[in-house]
């Protein structure tokens, strides 16, 4: 009896170690393929939400992660900042493009969620981002009056537009006090 | 047994979702479209081919009394392998998926397979069962997403079929319509197969 005890856990660790060895060998060779999609995800957001940017700068000291987006000649055309907030079943992360001049929305950007897929996923869609562009940051964004929600996923939808609605003031105001504005 | 018959079985007489009955939280919860059935039923078909495969090695080696856990390791393991693979390599689908990827380990298919067949046979044999079981499992995700796309959404791998007059009925791609599709489709199985019977009897 206590032969089989020892046998059974022998073989339960064995096979433990076993599958550690080769999930470790999995992860030494796919993280770095992950972390440089999430970098090239982000870059392309960064550039996307603020139109005429080439380049972008990180902003330091602020609460949000936020980039200055830079034209050719080195001029700031605008910032953008990362965002998370509460969606349906987890946090919905954005990019978020701002015109600190006319207060304006440049771009928004899904950058991660975890909503059902093909309801709440929907959220990431041009046709449901797109309505926020132009918008301006004092917008009170109600689903419904100020923009259409996603069919059949209206927690999503409103969780994307409190997010902005919550963050955008203080996301510019930041931006001017941490000398993004010169 | 012949090596076709562990292949094909899967495919048709005992395909997983419209014969066994096995695996239904993926089968309900992802065939809301079509690709997302195809690519849930690869990623099953990977997990099943590699659990498979590894639990008809290592029979000899575990006791009796240990196996479902040992499985059960086994399964995460490649699960864990494919989420990781899926993010790395297919991000694209990954956000679309990645939710449902760690629920593999809780399909009951892989676990079924692995004590039903595997245990008892060897690597080759289960490498076939696995492969074929997965693709059972993938046409059968990848029919009902076709159908319950094209009710919900009109349209067929995101391909539009119908133009903007389309109505669609958005209870296709909920959950209800996911209950309502299968029963459908199993029904005709059903009848299908009863039918066949009747006309040996006779």
């Amino acid at each position: 009896m206590k032969n089989l005890t020892v046998k059974l856990i022998i073989v339960l660790a064995l096979i433990s170690v076993g599958s550690g060895f080769f999930l470790a060998l999995t992860y030494v060779y796919t993280i770095p393929h992950i972390e440089a999609n999430a970098a090239r995800d982000q870059e392309i957001a960064i550039l996307e939400t603020i139109p005429g940017a080439v380049s972008f700068e990180e902003i330091r000291g602020t609460d949000f992660p936020m980039y200055k987006g830079l034209d050719d000649g080195g001029k700031t055309v605008g910032f953008s900042y990362m965002v998370e907030g509460g969606g349906f079943q987890g946090m919905i992360g954005l990019m978020v493009g701002v015109d600190p001049e006319q207060e304006i929305i440049t771009g928004v950007k899904l950058l991660s969620h975890a909503e059902t897929p093909g309801l709440g996923a929907r959220i990431g869609e041009e046709a449901f981002l797109g309505q926020f562009l132009q918008k301006p940051v004092s917008d009170n964004f109600e689903v419904r009056d100020d923009v259409d929600g996603v069919t059949g996923a209206t927690v999503s939808s409103k969780a994307v537009a409190t997010t902005l609605k919550r963050t955008l003031p203080q996301a510019l105001e930041q931006y001017r006090v941490s000398g993004g504005a010169k | 047994m012949k090596a076709s018959y562990a292949l094909f079985n899967g495919l048709w007489r005992e395909n997983p979702t419209f014969r066994l009955v096995l695996g239904m939280c993926p089968t309900l919860a992802v065939t809301n479209a079509a690709a997302n059935g195809l690519s849930m039923g690869l990623a099953t078909a990977f997990v099943l081919v590699g659990s498979n495969m590894m639990v008809a090695a290592l029979k000899k080696v575990i006791p009796d009394e240990v196996r479902i856990p040992a499985y059960v390791i086994i399964i995460a393991t490649f699960v864990t392998i494919a989420d990781l693979a899926l993010a790395a390599f297919f991000p694209e689908m990954y956000k679309v998926l990645g939710l449902f990827i760690p629920l593999i380990v809780v399909n009951c298919i892989i676990l079924a397979r692995a004590e039903a067949f595997a245990a008892k046979n060897t690597v080759f044999m289960s490498a076939l069962d696995g492969l074929g079981m997965g693709l059972g499992f993938t046409w059968a995700l990848t029919f009902l997403g076709i159908i319950r796309e094209i009710i919900g959404m009109g349209s067929v791998f995101g391909i539009n079929l119908f133009g903007e007059g389309f109505v669609s009925w958005i209870i296709f791609i909920l959950p209800p319509g996911a209950f309502l599709t299968l029963g459908l489709i199993l029904a005709f199985f059903n009848a299908m197969l009863s039918k066949k019977k009747k006309v040996q009897c006779s």
